[in-house]
């Protein structure tokens, strides 16, 4: 073979394999992007509420091993230290114990209240209301040693503004069914 | 030849494009820092999960406020500023936590913890469609009042979360060294 000859075969080969390597960049970049971010969006994800699974009224739902049914959503009005436009609304909730590893399933349980605009309001401690002894919180109730099959009572009290009441939906997230939570339908739905 | 010194200077090139980079990359701390919403007093100034509105700015000598039930008269070798704000929540309820007087010489006062009990004291928890009125205050040096800047943020460290900057203006020095609208004592019992 000639040295011309040589030359020529090694400019093909190296063109070939350049354009290999541009070509492998296309799956490359991307993946390294992807591998780069997964902690990022895993934490995204795992870390908020984003895809409501709408629970009509009067129904339970499986969510986070537990089978949970709005029973009540009512304001509590004519308390008289709050400004005149603020109303306290009580979300009862009953929920059937099927997994009682509460402390991992209910994990970073939130209980919170949305309305058409997707505004979210959390639980207050502003206005306490009494309650009877069975009934509990969310977080109370990870720590109350239920059983599989017992059936909690649940009470958040929320501050709203009265403009809101006429369009808040209660809805529950836990962390280990994120990013999805419930979002229950009242009556009138 | 020719190609050599095409070489070369591509190479000085890549170095001082290289250089440039180098030097004018931000921080490391300014990269993940808080992200500043500016204002000044009276704006309301928009951070990505609450909003503040400073309404008015007031100093003192003393402190009138309530500890356990008793009256307590609090001095300070400096002097009182008591700010008052009105929060508001954006999207979702939130807690505002922290606040800094930072003075004209770069002072950076955090409020004061000696009347922890008082009512309209941060931390504050603020719900979407109901504002909140909050005092700050801090103890500083008479000579860091003027041209300071309010440093309002959820949390202590709001790494990549809005921090409201909200710059206070001149404010005018009396022959006794303080501000000439300082009164004797305010009284923090009464309601904001």
């Amino acid at each position: 073979m000639t040295a011309q000859g040589l030359d020529r075969e090694n400019g093909t080969s190296e063109r070939r394999w350049r354009r290999r390597s541009l070509w492998s960049l296309v799956l490359l970049v991307p993946l390294s992007l992807a591998i780069g971010s997964y902690d990022s969006v895993k934490a995204l994800l795992g870390g908020n509420d984003l895809f409501p699974r709408r629970v009509a009224w009067g129904e339970s739902a499986r969510f986070g091993g537990s089978d949970w049914k709005l029973t009540d959503l009512r304001g509590a009005f004519g308390m008289s230290n709050l400004a005149p436009d603020t109303v306290p609304v009580l979300a009862d909730f009953s929920v059937k114990i099927g997994d009682p590893d509460l402390q991992n399933r209910w994990l970073g349980c939130k209980v919170m209240l949305i309305d058409k605009d997707g505004r979210r309001w959390s639980p207050t401690s502003i206005a306490s209301l009494k309650t009877t002894d069975n009934v509990q919180t969310c977080i109370s109730a990870i720590f109350s040693g239920a059983r599989s099959g017992d059936t909690l009572n649940l009470r958040e009290t929320f501050l709203v503004p009265k403009e809101a009441t006429k369009s808040i939906r209660p809805a529950v997230g836990v962390a280990s069914e994120r990013p999805h939570f419930l979002l229950f339908q009242l009556e009138k739905d | 030849m020719m190609r050599k010194l095409a070489n070369v200077v591509l190479l000085l090139a890549a170095v001082s494009l290289c250089y440039g980079l180098q030097v004018s990359k931000p921080h490391y701390g300014d990269l993940i820092g808080p992200i500043p919403a500016r204002g000044e007093l009276g704006d309301t100034v928009v951070g990505r999960s609450f909003e503040v509105r400073a309404e008015k700015v007031e100093f003192a000598r003393k402190l009138k406020a309530d500890r356990f039930g008793d009256s307590k008269v609090l001095t300070t070798g400096g002097i009182w500023a008591v700010v008052t704000v009105e929060f508001a929540a954006r999207a979702q309820s939130a807690t505002v936590a922290v606040a800094s007087w930072r003075g004209t010489t770069g002072l950076t006062y955090d409020q004061t913890e000696r009347l922890s009990f008082t009512d309209g004291l941060l931390p504050v928890a603020i719900d979407p469609g109901l504002p909140k009125k909050a005092r700050l205050i801090f103890e500083l040096r008479p000579d860091e009042v003027s041209d300071a800047t309010l440093l309002i943020s959820e949390k202590l460290m709001s790494a990549l979360d809005s921090q409201a900057e909200i710059s206070l203006g001149p404010v005018a020095i009396g022959p006794d060294g303080l501000p000439p609208g300082t009164v004797d004592t305010l009284d923090m019992t009464q309601p904001i």
